[in-house]
């Protein structure tokens, strides 16, 4: 296992821009990988930390694809 | 005539039911849910009490019971399949000392004991003290309210728990193989990954965060590594190759099948053709480990994280990420249908298990 798993302080191309420094590589469309990556905190500076600190963040708002508009930003200091 | 009608019903009645596939994933909100792959149907969903989303299941052979890791990774909850009841629930944190556990979760194969990776954290007023990582070993015949009956230390960084054929044996892949013995508490046996000295051939580096090896009863993951002996900026350089553990008889093997050009996130092993690995991501490939290299691609419409397969080796079924399994051909690497997830909800880092009943 290269990375360390969960909240992890991993802040290397793979969201913006894929292993190999293009776009074919990631997630299609980037909504298939949203949820994937904030239920086990995977990109903590992309996406809000739905183990600790944001656990409500998709709350009723099941579909990434279909919801992605109610997702709220986040700030520090919530 | 009465006689040969007696004989029909008793012949029947005597023949062993032959067991059908059945799928085993989950959604939002914390839901687990039933598919049966013959009619291309989901058929029962499953409340999951409590917080959280559905992330590792497990189930045992008998298929009665599925183990399934949610509350933001800090309880596992048991659900009867037929009666559809929460069974078995771990609460694995207290108010001192908060346990996460990611996708190291998993169910001995007679259904006695339930292996647990736990990474626990003591929540002190001002500070958190990371603790040692450890195996939780429950009873599940405990049920709900469960306490671990034993907990043994383990390494850090395991990403999965899988079973042996022995109950008291389980694997656990983190930067390597280990092979736990739970009786004794301590790692039995360690088969290197990361620290493999191989000449020419780097660190392989494994994203190993589903479980899909009940078909073959192989552990199988993708991996990437530098070819050392090649320019690093040649595309040469940097190789995509495919490990797997066989849990019965706990041997590894590996072999880099193709220059590293596209991202893949899983694999599954057909139990007919054990040579024939599938991988998923944004295409699907066939590997052919004999011969070392992938021989057939096809292009997906969208991501899947999971990957598993039919008994028979001829359907494969692709899920996680969005709110749909499609089931592909093995053999043409063609869509044969999909099934969705109720009212469009992700599947997310729900594991996708079959079961035979």
């Amino acid at each position: 296992m290269g990375g360390v798993i969960g909240c992890t302080t991993t802040f290397d191309p793979g969201w913006e821009i894929d292993a190999f420094g293009g776009l074919a590589s990631l997630c299609q469309p980037m909504e298939a990988d949203l949820y994937g990556c904030t239920d086990p905190c995977w990109w903590p500076a992309q996406l809000a930390d739905n183990m600790n600190t944001s656990r409500d963040w998709t709350e009723g708002k099941n579909s990434a694809l279909r919801d992605w508009r109610e997702l709220q930003t986040l700030f520090p200091e919530d | 005539m009465n006689r040969c009608l007696f004989f029909l019903i008793g012949l029947l009645a005597s023949s062993p039911v032959l067991a059908a596939d059945y799928l085993l994933t989950g959604s939002r909100p914390n839901s687990l849910h039933m598919i049966d792959l013959a009619a291309r149907k989901l058929v029962r969903s499953y409340p999951i009490p409590g917080p959280g989303v559905p992330g590792a299941i497990s189930v045992a052979k008998d298929a009665k019971v599925a183990y399934v890791m949610t509350n933001h990774s800090e309880s596992v909850v048991g659900i009867d399949l037929d009666s559809g009841r929460q069974v078995f629930r771990a609460d694995m944190s207290t108010p001192e000392e908060r346990v996460k556990s990611m996708f190291g979760m998993t169910v001995s194969l007679d259904g006695t004991k339930l292996y647990v990776y736990q990474i626990p954290t003591r929540m002190k007023r001002n500070e958190y003290v990371s603790l040692d990582t450890r195996i939780a070993v429950y009873n599940t015949a405990d049920g709900v309210g469960a306490k671990p009956v034993k907990t043994f230390p383990a390494p850090r960084r395991i990403a999965l728990l899988a079973p042996t054929a022995n109950p008291d044996r389980v694997v656990g892949m983190g930067w390597d193989f280990y092979v736990f013995d739970a009786k004794a508490g301590k790692v039995d046996q360690t088969h290197a990954l990361r620290n493999w000295q191989r000449k020419g051939i780097g660190e392989p580096d494994v994203l190993s965060m589903w479980h899909q090896y009940e078909q073959a009863r192989v552990l199988s993951s993708p991996y990437y590594v530098a070819n050392t002996d090649a320019d690093p900026s040649s595309p040469e350089g940097f190789k995509v190759g495919i490990l797997n553990f066989d849990l019965d008889t706990e041997k590894v093997s590996y072999a880099e099948l193709a220059n590293a050009d596209t991202a893949i996130f899983s694999s599954v092993v057909n139990p007919v053709k054990r040579n024939e690995v599938f991988t998923v991501m944004n295409q699907i490939f066939r590997a052919d480990m004999a011969q070392k290299k992938f021989v057939q691609r096809a292009e997906l419409g969208h991501t899947y994280y999971a990957i598993n397969i039919s008994s028979d080796g001829k359907e494969l079924y692709l899920g996680g990420a969005l709110d749909k399994v499609a089931v592909y051909d093995t053999a043409t690497l063609t869509k044969q249908g999909e099934i969705g997830m109720p009212e469009g909800a992700d599947q997310s880092i729900s594991s996708m298990r079959m079961i035979q009943r």
